[in-house]
């Protein structure tokens, strides 16, 4: 996926990664962490934005930095190294607000075909995953490199 | 690999920031973390299908 993406860091082991939005809100740093959950090889996907004062780390408020396309292209730059690096991996995602998860859910179904090359990609509906369709509400993301 | 290579890789090109590895041990997004293993508790993984695409 050939999007504008921004720089960035991480620590040595991909489980965290850092980088800064930049828009007519200024520089806003944002973490984004991969989080062991209780089933074997499946890690939590989860983002929010760096208080610059406090070191905080808080994933609901709504920065509105109008990169949100960049923001989320860099999101998923994360996802390529964390599963080059953890193959196995599954990763889980779903957002903070009904909200959010809707945006998550446009953002993967605008570049499903791309992200289906690499990926096997599911939605939870109804407590069930199916594969992802675009049009369809889900509550909840799964993807696994293929 | 060279520049025009690397340009063409999904995978982003990472600098290594040893300032983030405090937050690897942080319970950061721990009510994400919760709803997540709440949904796997009773949903699991995706049922094994031979057309997945």
């Amino acid at each position: 996926m050939k999007l504008p993406k921004y720089p960035l860091k991480a620590e040595k082991s991909l489980m965290v990664f850092e980088f800064t939005s930049e828009g007519p809100k200024g520089k806003i740093k944002k973490l984004v962490k991969y989080s062991e959950t209780n089933l074997k090889d499946l890690y939590n996907l989860a983002f929010g934005d760096k208080d610059n004062v406090t070191g905080e780390i808080n994933d609901s408020t709504i920065s509105n930095n109008g990169d949100s396309d960049m923001v989320l292209a860099t999101v998923v730059a994360t996802v390529y190294a964390f599963t080059d690096k953890y193959p196995d991996s599954w990763v889980f995602a779903t957002g903070s607000t009904k909200a959010r998860t809707r945006l998550y859910r446009i953002g993967i179904s605008k570049y499903l075909l791309e992200i289906k090359r690499d990926f096997q990609v599911f939605g939870l509906k109804d407590e069930e995953w199916e594969p992802f369709e675009k049009d369809v509400v889900y509550e909840a993301f799964l993807v696994k490199r293929k | 690999m060279n520049i025009k290579e690397l340009n063409s890789k999904k995978t982003p090109i990472v600098t290594i920031d040893k300032s983030l590895e405090k937050f690897k041990k942080q319970p950061l997004f721990q009510d994400k973390v919760d709803k997540a293993n709440e949904i796997l508790r009773n949903v699991g993984l995706p049922k094994k299908k031979k057309h997945y695409s």
